[in-house]
């Protein structure tokens, strides 16, 4: 009797054969002594690559991919709204909607910075002028200054104070008297003491 | 049927499903990161690109077509990543000899297997006798070890595995064969030591 060929007992095995195909090696398995020693050593290297034992997932594994999938979602998100035409020019009128606004930000919390700067700048000539006439030694630039601004020139610093000093409301200081807290003021001792 | 319910959760998924995604995860997890263990042992890019499968499957739920087994489709996208990490892989190390079927073969060195050390933790996990059967395993050409991983360890049969690696079925067939006799000749001090 002719053995089979290795190739159709491993198929047999396998189970890859058809109906009829499988009936024959069967048949021939019964009569055939080492076909079936084949057949059991196939059996046994099957046992014996089941010893090979999977590695398990770890214990963060689902955690990972959804957060990976969500990830990847959000970015899908983002990246299908772009795709439109007029969720761009959106997009563009809101960057250029926030750049006006911090621009205009900047702006005004500089502002008082710049309208103080000039008139600071502006007492340079006032100091200046005097300087054609000798300077007492220990003369400061305050006591150099003009005591009255002249018509056409931007009032100074000083100018300023005194404006507030002046004002109708600090002249009626019997009034303000019982505020504590202008009481604590220097200049409404002054005051006081005027 | 475990079939039918791959099915049904799938189109579940397609239609925005997210529980039954959970579930496809809950039942697949292991077989993916097992499966890319086998191929490629790190047990890192194991989990790595168990967690690019899933998240390919999701991305294409909505092209998804059931006209196959779900597990064909799943294996399909695992097994183009695992032949992909392999040959990354094989970049920075000397290239396999190619037989005259297309795939690759054995190489001539046991010593250019890439990354052929185990790891601390596999030293310690595996016992000789599992260290001697992946060898024998890794051993074999990247094909006909997607063959046999799909086909021993994962369930899945040869009609499937032949569309799985997109050739014929009784190319398959003639892979397997070809990859189990060298397995068994591989193996042949732990067959005989008749402690099965």
């Amino acid at each position: 009797m002719n053995c089979m060929e290795r190739e159709q007992l491993f198929a047999y095995v396998h189970r890859m054969l058809e109906g009829r195909e499988e009936e024959t090696v069967r048949g021939h398995l019964e009569e055939c002594a080492h076909c079936r020693g084949a057949v059991a050593e196939l059996h046994k290297l099957d046992a014996v690559l089941d010893e090979w034992k999977p590695r398990e997932p770890s214990a963060w594994f689902d955690a990972r991919v959804k957060a990976t999938i969500a990830a990847a979602e959000r970015q899908k998100a983002v990246q299908g709204f772009l795709a439109w035409p007029w969720a761009r020019a959106i997009a563009a009128a809101v960057a250029l909607l926030a750049l006006i606004v911090a621009g205009l930000l900047v702006f005004r919390t500089r502002e008082p910075i710049e309208t103080t700067r000039p008139l600071a700048q502006k007492e340079q000539p006032a100091v200046q002028q005097p300087a054609e006439t000798p300077k007492a030694p220990g003369q400061t630039v305050a006591q150099s200054q003009p005591a009255a601004t002249q018509p056409g020139q931007a009032p100074s610093v000083e100018d300023e104070i005194t404006m507030y000093e002046n004002l109708g409301i600090l002249e009626d200081y019997e009034l303000l008297a019982g505020f504590d807290v202008l009481s604590e003021l220097p200049m409404g001792e002054k005051k006081v003491a005027n | 049927m475990a079939i039918d319910r791959d099915l049904e959760l799938m189109l579940a998924v397609r239609r925005g499903d997210a529980s039954s995604f959970e579930e496809l995860l809950h039942r697949y997890r292991g077989p993916l990161v097992g499966y890319f263990s086998r191929m490629l042992r790190d047990p890192a890019m194991a989990e790595d690109l168990a967690q690019e499968t899933f998240m390919r499957v999701y991305q294409a739920r909505e092209r998804y077509e059931p006209d196959a087994k779900f597990t064909t489709w799943l294996y399909r996208i695992a097994t183009n990543l695992a032949l992909n990490a392999l040959r990354d892989r094989k970049e920075v190390t000397p290239p396999f000899e190619q037989d005259f079927e297309g795939e690759a073969s054995e190489p001539r060195d046991a010593s250019r297997i890439p990354d052929a050390r185990p790891t601390a933790e596999q030293a310690l996990m595996e016992s000789e006798r599992q260290r001697i059967i992946r060898q024998a395993v890794e051993s074999l050409p990247e094909r006909q070890r997607a063959a046999v991983v799909l086909h021993k360890y994962q369930d899945v049969d040869y009609r499937q595995i032949a569309k799985v690696l997109g050739v014929s079925e009784s190319a398959v067939k003639s892979m397997l064969f070809r990859a189990y006799e060298a397995l068994r000749l591989r193996l042949e001090p732990l067959l005989e030591e008749g402690r099965l």
